[in-house]
């Protein structure tokens, strides 16, 4: 086929024409071979730029198109459109970026100029190498799997549920709500956590779009968003239930720092030191005692309980150790309670008004280090180092130990069943810690709530409705999903079988075909991400629109 | 495995003899079927690589021949490329060949789950040509040689090789630091203790002479291998000086060809991928005055090392089979050298240990970034 290639050089306003001498650029690059027209325009993205576009590919028979204009972050898919409405495939352009990687970022005007020229004509060598890549789509099932029956689970599922989308919840305990069903009240508010859950779980067992499995576990999820095979197994039901769903939401919550980690605080040595959620149970039973029976005068709360171990802080232990001095004070109010901690977290709009109000008579905040507890005749001793340095000690009724948040025992092995990795402290890893905090390495599986990492309630149900977004802006009823056309090729006569390829694909899209003895890439899952064919010593694996080809001419005029 | 063990077995006539005794001995009682074992070839001027399920052939096999015209790893690989088969077989090469074949089984080209890999202390090889130009003279030089330890008519790879007698199989035959009449089997892995378990040979005996006389001999080839790489870096070092030693090269490929771990199906450097339209060429020739054909030459070689060169043992079969003499293996020696130190990586060492490129870890190479800040 013969190449017509037509380059459109834009002046963004003055964002490029004024370091970047156009029509020198536009004289540069207009004998090149193949190039059958080269114009400037003021603005190319504006309703008028594409229109002038479109008629322009339509007037000279573009059939390869460069743009030398902003960068792809920016207007990529705008002139992808163009294409398409000018009827050629929208893989046969590429985007020169000469405003962020050289306009913006080049003092002189004839350096810019030069490096505009250079950047239009590795754009020109590797147009000429682009095939056309067409839009593929597959049918999806709009079904969610969530795994956890917690606060994060139950909002998610009520979020997603709907008479043509329907929602398994699996819960492994015999009963819904997770954590929360042990605290009596919830900070900032002092509500009763009740508030929170009681009705939605009401309303879970009403909605017939969602059916909830307890007692159970998830045993395998195989396929791809949109299409998931699912087998839950049930305790002591030999047979699992199989279930196909387009989403899998982890939401399994968290665990405690084991104490036994830490002896120095004497943890199951001593009678009446508590773990937070010992005491929470404790409260929420109606009375807080000691084990003789006798109501605690005076009580140590000790913080960040396994932070040096764990290597990070747990974010919640400092407002829950301040809803423990209002429990406290609201059945105890003369009771002395010491808070020694290594530093305070209370961020948030509200927060810092309820330390405000929860500090005051008989409660002291104890900045310290080496905390240990020991047995004192009746009492328990604190020793610890103050601010200051100073060896110091307190005698007290009642300990109780703000551990950190850990993930679940389960964790590891829940990551392998869902195709995704653990990141720091092991919590499931999430994409991008800013820009994608509940997607994950697989697409389709997303994570909410304290299996990401610890968090309060608020964020977990900001989590669980980001969640659901991201799955009701996906997974359309009836809609099919568009899936990546970039993607990696295996070449069959290439390939010898090494599996390199597949012990570097992050996202499980290369099977093996024993048979063949080579690996296959599965299109629907491959994300083109192109370790597989940085990985592949014999060159067989290639990403379409990075073919060696192509990226090999761009480099060639790119250095020239 | 903690330091290998061994026994002593007494040599009834020669060495070769009663290593070839013992493989028989092997098939015998079942614990081979087959054994992949050198023989010189009727007219007495090579050696290759046959699969022996005839008992009777063994009188012909040659334990360590003088000279690498195929690489064993190449052998085994044939054998187990589709898979393990049921057949029971053993392997008797030199420490490279073997180190060769862990690599191939670690880049899925053969399956050892049925093979027995016995290296053999190795004394080097000649060079293929010289071998050619007189095979007999050549045979009592090599035999004459191997027993004086001098490596000085072998191969220059060989001369700079600290890894003659690396245990990476499952057993091995020393010959070094044995008594006269004797050799010693020692075991480097379950199944090569299971198998001597078998042969009824406990492996109770003193070994330290052997271990001994390897580490000074590898103290010493070390040593030698790290002044010629410095040599040689000084000499080809830069791409200009790069060039310059690859002047001659005819771009005949043999080099990958016979290369024990260069396994693709199709190279690269003979794909389409590599064939560029007229107009390229001439824009080529345009920005530098002009193009050298065949075009691709270093490239081709640069491919290659950056490709293989984790994966490389230093066998030397590339340097024999380049027919205008350029000192590829000592270059893919000192290449290898580099980039598997990067790694910590040792090729061929143990199955165990994975390919750097497919084993991710958050520290290694900072070195390098400290080098660009």
């Amino acid at each position: 086929m013969e190449r017509k290639i037509g380059v459109y050089v834009c002046e963004c306003g003055p964002n490029i024409a004024e370091k970047v001498d156009i029509d020198k650029v536009v004289g540069a690059v207009s004998s090149l071979d193949g190039v059958v027209v080269v114009e400037k325009y003021k603005l190319l993205c504006s309703a008028d730029g594409k229109k002038f576009l479109e008629e322009e590919i339509k007037k000279h028979g573009i059939t390869h198109l460069v743009i030398a204009a902003c960068s792809p972050k920016q207007h990529e898919k705008t002139f992808m459109e163009v294409c398409e409405n000018a009827g050629i495939n929208p893989y046969l352009y590429q985007l020169a970026n000469i405003r962020e990687q050289c306009a913006w970022i080049t003092e002189d005007k004839d350096e810019a100029t030069k490096k505009a020229i250079r950047l239009i004509k590795a754009a020109i060598g590797r147009v000429k190498y682009h095939s056309s890549l067409e839009k593929k789509e597959i049918e999806c099932n709009p079904a969610v799997l969530i795994i956890g029956g917690g606060v994060a689970g139950i909002n998610a599922s009520l979020e997603l549920a709907s008479p043509d989308r329907k929602i398994y919840l699996v819960e492994k305990t015999s009963s819904l709500g997770g954590m929360i069903t042990n605290f009596e009240k919830t900070y900032p508010s002092m509500q009763p956590s009740s508030h929170i859950l009681k009705q939605k779980i009401l309303d879970m067992d009403k909605n017939e779009n969602i059916q909830v499995f307890i007692d159970s576990n998830v045993e395998e999820i195989i396929g791809f968003f949109g299409n998931f095979e699912i087998k839950v197994k049930k305790k002591e039901v030999d047979e699992p239930a199989e279930f196909e769903v387009g989403a899998v939401m982890l939401a399994t919550g968290s665990n405690f720092f084991d104490l036994k980690k830490t002896p120095q605080y004497g943890y199951e040595k001593f009678d009446n030191i508590f773990t937070a959620l010992e005491f929470e149970k404790m409260n929420l039973s109606g009375e807080i005692s000691l084990k003789n029976g006798k109501t605690p005068r005076s009580v140590a709360i000790i913080h960040c309980v396994g932070r040096d171990e764990k290597g990070y802080c747990s974010e919640i232990c400092c407002m829950y150790s301040l809803k423990f001095i209002r429990y406290l004070k609201d059945k105890i109010p003369d009771a002395q309670v010491s808070n020694f901690y290594s530093d305070l977290c209370i961020p948030g709009k509200s927060y810092q008004k309820f330390y405000e109000q929860t500090k005051g008579k008989n409660v002291d905040f104890i900045r310290s280090t080496n905390v240990e507890v020991t047995k004192k005749e009746n009492k328990l001793s604190i020793k610890y180092i103050d601010e200051n340095g100073n060896k110091n000690s307190l005698l007290v009724d009642m300990v109780i130990l703000a551990p950190a948040i850990e993930p679940t025992s389960d964790v590891s092995e829940l990551a392998e069943i869902a195709g995704i990795s653990q990141g720091d402290g092991g919590f499931f890893a999430e994409e991008h810690e800013k820009l994608n905090p509940v997607s994950t390495s697989t697409d389709g599986v997303y994570i909410v709530g304290c299996a990401q990492g610890p968090k309060n309630i608020s964020d977990t149900i900001v989590q669980s409705g980001a969640a659901a977004g991201k799955i009701l802006a996906s997974l359309i009823p009836g809609k099919k999903m568009e899936i990546e056309v970039k993607t990696s090729h295996i070449s069959e006569s290439f390939c010898i079988g090494c599996k390199v390829c597949i012990s570097v694909c992050s996202y499980g899209a290369i099977t093996f075909d024993e048979a063949k003895k080579i690996s296959v890439v599965n299109e629907v899952i491959c994300r083109g991400c192109g370790n597989c064919v940085a990985a592949c010593p014999s060159g067989a694996a290639t990403s379409k629109h990075f073919t060696f080809k192509q990226i090999h001419q761009e480099l060639l005029e790119a250095v020239k | 495995m903690n330091k290998p063990t061994g026994a002593v077995i007494s040599a009834k006539s020669s060495t070769k003899k009663s290593i070839i005794d013992f493989l028989e001995k092997a098939m015998d009682k079942g614990v081979f079927d087959a054994v992949i074992v050198p023989m010189r070839v009727p007219a007495g001027d090579s050696f290759a690589y046959v699969l022996i399920k005839d008992k009777s052939l063994f009188k012909d096999a040659f334990p360590i021949p003088p000279v690498m015209f195929v690489q064993g790893a190449k052998a085994v690989s044939s054998v187990t490329r589709l898979g393990k088969g049921n057949m029971k077989i053993a392997a008797l090469m030199r420490p490279c060949e073997i180190r060769a074949t862990i690599e191939l089984a670690k880049l899925g080209q053969t399956d050892l789950e049925n093979m027995t890999l016995i290296s053999m202390d190795c004394p080097g090889v000649l060079p293929t040509s010289d071998f050619l130009s007189d095979p007999e003279k050549g045979m009592k030089q090599f035999d004459e040689a191997a027993k004086n330890l001098d490596d000085k008519i072998m191969r220059p790879v060989c001369q700079i090789c600290d890894k003659s007698s690396m245990m990476a199989g499952d057993l091995h035959i020393g010959t070094l630091g044995a008594k006269k009449d004797t050799f010693f089997v020692i075991s480097n892995s379950q199944k090569g203790n299971d198998i001597l378990d078998k042969l009824g040979i406990s492996l109770k005996d003193n070994i330290d002479s052997w271990h001994a006389k390897v580490k000074n001999i590898s103290e010493e080839k070390l040593k030698k291998r790290k002044k010629a790489h410095k040599d040689l870096k000084s000499e080809i070092g830069g791409l200009d000086n790069l060039l310059d030693a690859y002047n001659q090269c005819i771009n005949c490929h043999n080099c990958m060809r016979v290369c024990p771990v260069c396994y693709c199906r199709l190279c690269y450097f003979d794909s389409d991928n590599v064939k560029h339209p007229s107009e390229d060429y001439l824009q080529m020739a345009e920005s530098k005055g002009s193009i050298r054909f065949l075009p691709d030459t270093i490239f081709f070689q640069m491919g290659r090392m950056m490709h293989m060169s984790l994966s490389c043992v230093s066998c030397g079969a590339c340097e024999d089979a380049c027919p205008v003499s350029i000192p590829v293996a000592q270059i893919f020696s000192m290449i290898s050298d580099e980039t598997q130190g990067l790694f910590d990586y040792v090729s061929g060492r143990s199955l165990e240990e994975p390919l750097p490129l497919v084993a991710y870890k958050e520290e290694e190479l900072h070195e390098m970034e400290d080098a660009n800040d």
